[in-house]
């Protein structure tokens, strides 16, 4: 290579084994151009002196998809600054500087972004590591605590440390609240903790036996923040939520409400079943078998529905909400959240206890729950299409059997040979 | 010989059914084939031999078409939700929404990179999302969602998990309009770039070679061709506006539309192909206006008014 001149922080140079002239930019260490003899003669003759001016014919003549690419002052010099007006010139090297020091930001980023799957291993191997050492952190409150870990059952102090006891300013009570209330302190009615934890007991088999003869469970909880608490309460009983609006007649109107409801059939052992299709586009929707509401207050339609189809419910009950709204009451605070969680993951777990037992009973062919009405009717029909299908095709075996007898003719010794030659 | 085989075999199928004597020769023809001379085998081992090579296993029996039982075989059934959401309204997208809150509740603390420096995507639009899950979605929700969805591509490329990966996949359009990326014009071997304009109902094609100034358009010289000075210099305004006007030659086709729509078409065509021999020009050419195709067309008729918009003059009765 021959180094020919410096221009502009580049270099043009020439490889002597082919005669290529090239551009260099040094400082990036890319080589921008790469030119045939050729054109560079004709380019030569017009401009003979002055190495600047091939430089920038080269640029111009065959330098342009390379110069449209990236970052270097060749682009700008090359094309625009040469028959630009001098105003003209003064802001685009302005506004390129602008773009150079944009460049080098968007660079920087970009090698901090292709460092940080390395970075973030290299954390979490430390935090592995390390996260073990120092002094015992002491244990503190975890909002979402007993979602992750539900309790199976709650004491009296837990269900204090929910202030699942408090309840509403005295003046707002339902005087059918008052076996609940064990005093009235600060302005607002106490909960008798004991009352709140014999009747969650009681709640709690409720679910867990429904659970355990196959019934459809429905938490409820509509308002703010109670989202989380009833689609995990749901996952662990198996059992559906609900966090939006009660669609009134989803019960009462059901045919007409839950028209687009997908419905599975499953075995006793939760496994979907074949053959059912008919079936399934002939039923009626489904309704709950129970209903546990963590709001009654907001409820009242929802409620009443359940009601009306004798469906029982299950409903937390704080001072200011009517006890007789639901089958099952739990009197407590429903204003909080972590009271709620609490109460709901108990039942929950009821639910989920339910369901381990009714599988593991499966297992060993107990099974508690009789088959829906609907469904047993099905199978009925079909047993009974299958039973005729058997009758006639052994009528049809017999008229067979008939026609074969009477059309068996012996063979003459002729024949057989005849046959047999054939 | 022949009389004492014909005596065997006439006494062994003496008082045989018709029906059962056809049935037996043909399967014992049926084994017989099977057992066919082999004839690949006789060609390499140099002598005739019996394989059975036709007589092939049974098919394997699938348990799992044994398992299935038939309906009337059922002895428990009940049938139960497909999806826990079932007594809410919009039970498939709750699901949706809740499995993804569930993503990011476990892939949050990935690292993230800048959202300007994600791959951009087109996300489906609310009415098409809903369309295809067939539920009343209330806007707030999708957008609720949509902003977890973007969150989660916010995700650095290398750690995504492949879980978040297909989740995300959802919510793309089918036809992601980023990925197109215009071919780039190239220069032929006698030094031309054909650029490609368009303006209301013309269009032109303008090929530009290094030279001196010199304009033809449709075979006339840019004087002969547009009348008016105005069209004249927006025809070439792309070299005008660059100071390229002596350095290159034009030789352009335009059709469709009248004078002011030609003159504009070539102008855009004029500055894609000058941005084919010079790509550093393009900010200069976007401030001269020559960058942007113009989408604005004639505004239809409508009834009950003369024109797009002129209204009949009112008369008093």
């Amino acid at each position: 290579m021959v180094r020919a001149s410096r221009w502009c922080g580049c270099w043009i140079s020439k490889n002597k084994s082919t005669g290529h002239l090239q551009l260099d930019d040094r400082r990036f260490g890319e080589k921008l151009i790469r030119l045939d003899p050729e054109p560079f003669q004709l380019v030569h003759d017009s401009y003979t002196s002055i190495p600047a001016m091939i430089v920038r014919n080269f640029g111009l003549r065959h330098g342009r998809q390379v110069l449209a690419a990236p970052s270097s002052c060749l682009v700008r010099a090359a094309s625009t600054q040469a028959t630009v007006a001098v105003a003209e010139e003064h802001r685009a090297v302005s506004a390129s500087d602008a773009a150079a020091l944009e460049r080098i930001k968007a660079r920087k980023l970009k090698l901090e972004i292709q460092k940080m799957p390395k970075a973030f291993m290299k954390k979490q191997a430390y935090h592995k590591e390390t996260h073990k050492w120092g002094s015992q952190i002491e244990r503190r409150y975890v909002p979402d605590e007993i979602l992750r870990n539900p309790p199976h059952d709650a004491s009296l102090e837990d269900l204090m440390a929910a202030q699942v006891h408090m309840g509403h300013y005295t003046s707002r009570w339902n005087p059918a609240n008052s076996r609940y209330i064990y005093g009235e302190r600060s302005g607002i009615h106490i909960i008798a903790l004991e009352t709140t934890a014999a009747h969650l007991r009681r709640a709690a088999r409720v679910v867990e036996e429904v659970s355990y003869h196959g019934g459809l469970v429905l938490f409820v909880g509509t308002r703010k923040g109670q989202k989380p608490i009833v689609v995990r309460a749901s996952e662990l009983a198996g059992a559906c939520y609900l966090f939006s609006k009660w669609l009134p007649g989803m019960i009462s109107n059901k045919d007409t409400a839950l028209a687009n409801g997908d419905v599975v059939v499953v075995d006793e052992l939760d496994r979907p079943l074949e053959g059912f299709e008919e079936h399934l586009q002939d039923r009626r929707p489904l309704s709950p078998d129970l209903v546990v509401c963590l709001n009654p207050l907001e409820n009242y339609v929802l409620l009443q529905e359940c009601a009306k189809a004798n469906i029982p419910t299950i409903g937390v009950i704080d001072t200011d909400a009517d006890p007789s709204w639901v089958t099952y009451q739990i009197p407590g605070n429903d204003d909080s959240i972590r009271s709620i969680s609490l109460l709901a993951m108990v039942l929950a777990r009821a639910g989920e206890r339910g369901q381990e037992r009714r599988l593991a009973d499966a297992r060993e062919g107990v099974v508690k729950w009789e088959n829906p009405r609907e469904v047993q009717q099905f199978i009925l029909r079909a047993k009974s299409a299958e039973r005729r299908k058997e009758k006639e095709a052994l009528e049809k075996a017999a008229e067979e059997l008939e026609k074969e007898r009477k059309t068996s003719e012996r063979l003459t010794d002729e024949e057989i040979l005849e046959k047999l030659l054939a | 010989m022949a009389s004492t085989t014909r005596h065997g075999l006439t006494s062994a199928l003496r008082g045989v059914p018709k029906t059962l004597y056809t049935r037996q020769t043909q399967s014992l023809q049926q084994q017989f084939q099977s057992l066919r001379l082999s004839e690949s085998a006789a060609v390499t081992n140099g002598c005739r031999c019996l394989t059975t090579e036709a007589i092939k296993a049974a098919p394997e029996v699938d348990l799992e078409a044994l398992k299935t039982r038939k309906v009337h075989e059922v002895r428990h059934a009940r049938a139960i939700p497909a999806s826990p959401g079932y007594f809410s309204r919009v039970a498939k997208f709750n699901d949706t929404y809740i499995a993804l809150e569930k993503l990011l509740a476990q892939y949050g603390n990935l690292p993230t990179i800048p959202a300007t420096e994600v791959e951009r995507v087109q996300w489906r639009t609310y009415s098409d999302f809903a369309t295809g899950v067939g539920e009343k979605i209330r806007l707030i929700d999708y957008k609720r969602c949509l902003a977890i969805v973007k969150r989660l591509n916010q995700i650095h490329p290398k750690l995504k998990p492949a879980v978040v990966k297909t989740a995300l996949e959802s919510f793309k359009r089918e036809i992601q309009a980023y990925k197109n990326v215009p071919k780039p014009i190239p220069i032929d071997k006698f030094g031309r770039a054909l650029g490609v304009g368009k303006r209301k109902s013309s269009s032109a094609r303008a090929f530009l070679v290094e030279g001196n100034g010199e304009v033809l358009v449709n075979g006339k010289t840019l004087a002969e061709y547009f009348g008016r000075v105005h069209d004249r210099e927006s025809a070439i305004w792309a070299l005008h506006a660059t100071g390229r006007a002596d350095k290159y030659n034009v030789w352009a086709r335009v059709d469709g539309g009248g004078t002011t729509g030609q003159a504009e078409a070539l102008t855009l065509a004029i500055s894609k192909a000058l941005m084919a021999h010079e790509p550093a020009l393009k900010p200069a050419l976007r401030r001269a206006g020559c960058v942007t195709r113009d989408p604005r067309r004639v505004e239809r008729k409508k009834h009950g008014h003369l024109k797009a918009r002129k209204s009949p003059t009112w008369v008093k009765r």
